[in-house]
Protein backbone atom coordinates (compact mmCIF):
# COMPACT_ATOMS: atom_id res chain seq x y z
CA UNK A 1 0.00 0.00 0.00
CA UNK A 2 2.71 2.46 0.97
CA UNK A 3 4.63 1.33 -2.09
CA UNK A 4 1.91 2.63 -4.40
CA UNK A 5 0.78 5.53 -2.31
CA UNK A 6 4.10 7.01 -1.36
CA UNK A 7 4.79 8.46 -4.79
CA UNK A 8 1.82 10.80 -4.86
CA UNK A 9 1.14 11.05 -1.15
CA UNK A 10 4.05 11.64 1.20
CA UNK A 11 1.48 11.25 4.02
CA UNK A 12 2.88 12.85 7.10
CA UNK A 13 0.88 12.49 10.29
CA UNK A 14 -0.63 15.88 9.50
CA UNK A 15 -1.73 14.73 6.01
CA UNK A 16 -3.29 11.56 7.33
CA UNK A 17 -5.17 13.50 9.97
CA UNK A 18 -6.44 16.05 7.43
CA UNK A 19 -7.57 13.26 5.09
CA UNK A 20 -9.49 11.50 7.85
CA UNK A 21 -11.17 14.71 9.04
CA UNK A 22 -12.14 15.63 5.50
CA UNK A 23 -13.64 12.24 4.80
CA UNK A 24 -15.42 12.23 8.13
CA UNK A 25 -17.03 15.59 7.50
CA UNK A 26 -18.00 14.72 3.96
CA UNK A 27 -19.66 11.51 5.01
CA UNK A 28 -21.44 13.17 7.91
CA UNK A 29 -22.78 15.90 5.62
CA UNK A 30 -23.85 13.32 3.06
CA UNK A 31 -25.63 11.19 5.64
CA UNK A 32 -27.41 14.26 6.99
CA UNK A 33 -28.49 15.35 3.51
CA UNK A 34 -29.75 11.84 2.72
CA UNK A 35 -32.04 11.82 5.73
CA UNK A 36 -33.33 15.30 4.91
CA UNK A 37 -34.05 14.36 1.29
CA UNK A 38 -35.83 11.17 2.35
CA UNK A 39 -37.99 13.11 4.81
CA UNK A 40 -38.83 15.84 2.30
CA UNK A 41 -39.72 13.17 -0.22
CA UNK A 42 -41.95 11.35 2.24
CA UNK A 43 -43.82 14.38 3.55
CA UNK A 44 -44.09 16.34 0.34
CA UNK A 45 -45.22 13.37 -1.70
CA UNK A 46 -47.95 12.74 0.81
CA UNK A 47 -48.97 16.39 0.89
CA UNK A 48 -48.64 17.42 -2.74
CA UNK A 49 -49.57 14.25 -4.63
CA UNK A 50 -52.78 13.01 -3.02
CA UNK A 51 -53.86 11.26 -6.23
CA UNK A 52 -50.94 10.32 -8.49
CA UNK A 53 -51.75 10.91 -12.15
CA UNK A 54 -49.89 9.90 -15.28
CA UNK A 55 -47.40 12.74 -14.75
CA UNK A 56 -46.70 15.55 -12.29
CA UNK A 57 -48.97 18.52 -12.96
CA UNK A 58 -47.50 22.00 -12.81
CA UNK A 59 -49.55 22.61 -9.68
CA UNK A 60 -48.00 19.56 -8.07
CA UNK A 61 -44.53 20.69 -9.04
CA UNK A 62 -45.11 24.13 -7.53
CA UNK A 63 -46.43 22.48 -4.40
CA UNK A 64 -43.35 20.26 -4.20
CA UNK A 65 -41.00 23.26 -4.45
CA UNK A 66 -42.90 25.19 -1.78
CA UNK A 67 -43.15 22.12 0.40
CA UNK A 68 -39.44 21.48 0.20
CA UNK A 69 -38.58 25.05 1.18
CA UNK A 70 -41.11 24.92 3.94
CA UNK A 71 -39.77 21.68 5.34
CA UNK A 72 -36.23 23.05 5.39
CA UNK A 73 -37.47 26.21 7.16
CA UNK A 74 -39.20 24.04 9.71
CA UNK A 75 -36.05 21.98 10.14
CA UNK A 76 -34.08 25.14 10.84
CA UNK A 77 -36.64 26.38 13.37
CA UNK A 78 -36.62 23.00 15.09
CA UNK A 79 -32.84 22.96 15.17
CA UNK A 80 -32.56 26.48 16.57
CA UNK A 81 -35.23 25.87 19.19
CA UNK A 82 -33.81 22.50 20.20
CA UNK A 83 -30.23 23.69 20.51
CA UNK A 84 -31.40 26.81 22.38
CA UNK A 85 -33.42 24.77 24.83
CA UNK A 86 -30.72 22.17 25.27
CA UNK A 87 -28.19 24.90 26.01
CA UNK A 88 -30.34 26.66 28.60
CA UNK A 89 -31.36 23.35 30.12
CA UNK A 90 -27.78 22.26 30.47
CA UNK A 91 -26.88 25.51 32.22
CA UNK A 92 -29.79 25.01 34.59
CA UNK A 93 -28.96 21.47 35.49
CA UNK A 94 -25.24 21.92 35.21
CA UNK A 95 -24.88 19.20 32.63
CA UNK A 96 -23.34 19.83 29.29
CA UNK A 97 -25.26 20.13 26.06
CA UNK A 98 -24.21 16.70 24.96
CA UNK A 99 -25.86 15.00 27.88
CA UNK A 100 -29.05 16.76 26.83
CA UNK A 101 -28.55 15.61 23.29
CA UNK A 102 -28.23 12.07 24.54
CA UNK A 103 -31.49 12.49 26.46
CA UNK A 104 -33.11 13.77 23.31
CA UNK A 105 -32.26 10.72 21.31
CA UNK A 106 -33.32 8.43 24.10
CA UNK A 107 -29.87 7.00 24.55
CA UNK A 108 -29.81 7.31 28.31
CA UNK A 109 -31.37 4.64 30.51
CA UNK B 1 -8.18 3.98 -4.61
CA UNK B 2 -4.62 3.05 -3.71
CA UNK B 3 -3.62 6.68 -3.25
CA UNK B 4 -6.60 7.30 -1.03
CA UNK B 5 -5.83 4.21 0.98
CA UNK B 6 -2.25 5.34 1.47
CA UNK B 7 -3.43 8.75 2.61
CA UNK B 8 -5.33 7.29 5.49
CA UNK B 9 -2.57 5.03 6.71
CA UNK B 10 -3.25 5.48 10.39
CA UNK B 11 0.06 4.01 11.42
CA UNK B 12 1.56 7.32 10.32
CA UNK B 13 -0.37 9.24 12.95
CA UNK B 14 1.55 10.76 15.83
CA UNK B 15 0.18 10.27 19.32
CA UNK B 16 -0.81 13.94 19.52
CA UNK B 17 -2.74 13.71 16.25
CA UNK B 18 -4.42 10.50 17.36
CA UNK B 19 -5.60 12.28 20.46
CA UNK B 20 -6.83 15.24 18.48
CA UNK B 21 -8.65 12.97 16.02
CA UNK B 22 -10.31 11.22 18.89
CA UNK B 23 -11.68 14.54 20.09
CA UNK B 24 -12.83 15.52 16.59
CA UNK B 25 -14.54 12.17 16.22
CA UNK B 26 -16.35 12.58 19.52
CA UNK B 27 -17.51 16.05 18.50
CA UNK B 28 -18.75 14.83 15.13
CA UNK B 29 -20.63 11.98 16.78
CA UNK B 30 -22.35 14.46 19.09
CA UNK B 31 -23.17 16.75 16.21
CA UNK B 32 -24.61 13.82 14.32
CA UNK B 33 -26.67 12.79 17.35
CA UNK B 34 -28.12 16.30 17.63
CA UNK B 35 -28.94 16.29 13.92
CA UNK B 36 -30.72 12.96 14.29
CA UNK B 37 -32.88 14.44 17.02
CA UNK B 38 -33.65 17.49 14.89
CA UNK B 39 -34.65 15.23 11.99
CA UNK B 40 -37.01 13.44 14.32
CA UNK B 41 -38.41 16.73 15.66
CA UNK B 42 -38.92 18.16 12.18
CA UNK B 43 -40.77 14.98 11.25
CA UNK B 44 -43.05 15.11 14.29
CA UNK B 45 -43.64 18.87 14.20
CA UNK B 46 -44.32 18.92 10.46
CA UNK B 47 -47.23 16.57 11.03
CA UNK B 48 -48.57 18.68 13.88
CA UNK B 49 -47.93 22.19 12.59
CA UNK B 50 -48.14 22.20 8.81
CA UNK B 51 -51.63 20.98 8.23
CA UNK B 52 -53.05 23.56 5.80
CA UNK B 53 -52.67 23.76 2.05
CA UNK B 54 -49.10 24.49 0.99
CA UNK B 55 -49.10 27.75 -0.94
CA UNK B 56 -45.80 29.38 0.03
CA UNK B 57 -42.27 28.19 0.58
CA UNK B 58 -42.03 30.06 3.84
CA UNK B 59 -43.46 29.13 7.20
CA UNK B 60 -46.24 31.49 8.18
CA UNK B 61 -46.28 33.06 11.64
CA UNK B 62 -48.60 30.53 13.21
CA UNK B 63 -46.69 27.59 11.77
CA UNK B 64 -43.42 28.99 13.05
CA UNK B 65 -44.66 29.52 16.60
CA UNK B 66 -46.33 26.11 16.47
CA UNK B 67 -42.99 24.56 15.52
CA UNK B 68 -41.24 26.32 18.39
CA UNK B 69 -43.90 25.21 20.85
CA UNK B 70 -43.77 21.72 19.40
CA UNK B 71 -40.05 21.42 20.10
CA UNK B 72 -40.33 22.98 23.56
CA UNK B 73 -43.22 20.71 24.61
CA UNK B 74 -41.45 17.67 23.20
CA UNK B 75 -38.49 18.50 25.42
CA UNK B 76 -40.86 19.03 28.38
CA UNK B 77 -42.36 15.63 27.67
CA UNK B 78 -38.94 14.07 27.55
CA UNK B 79 -38.01 15.55 30.92
CA UNK B 80 -41.39 14.69 32.46
CA UNK B 81 -41.04 11.07 31.42
CA UNK B 82 -37.57 10.85 32.90
CA UNK B 83 -38.70 12.55 36.08
CA UNK B 84 -41.62 10.20 36.52
CA UNK B 85 -39.38 7.26 35.81
CA UNK B 86 -37.17 8.49 38.63
CA UNK B 87 -40.10 8.49 41.09
CA UNK B 88 -41.17 5.04 39.93
CA UNK B 89 -37.72 3.74 40.60
CA UNK B 90 -37.75 5.26 44.09
CA UNK B 91 -40.89 3.37 45.09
Amino acid sequence: MALFGSSNAPASSEDVKAAIVKQLQQEAALANARILIAKVNEHCFERCIPAPGSSLSSGEQTCLSSCMEKYISLWNVASKTYVGRATSESKKVGQDIHAMAALGTGNSE
Amino acid sequence: MDAEQAQVDISKLSDADKKELNQILTNEAQKSSIQQTVHHLADVCWKKCVTGKITAGRLDKSEESCAQNCVERWMDTNLAVLKHLETLRGQ
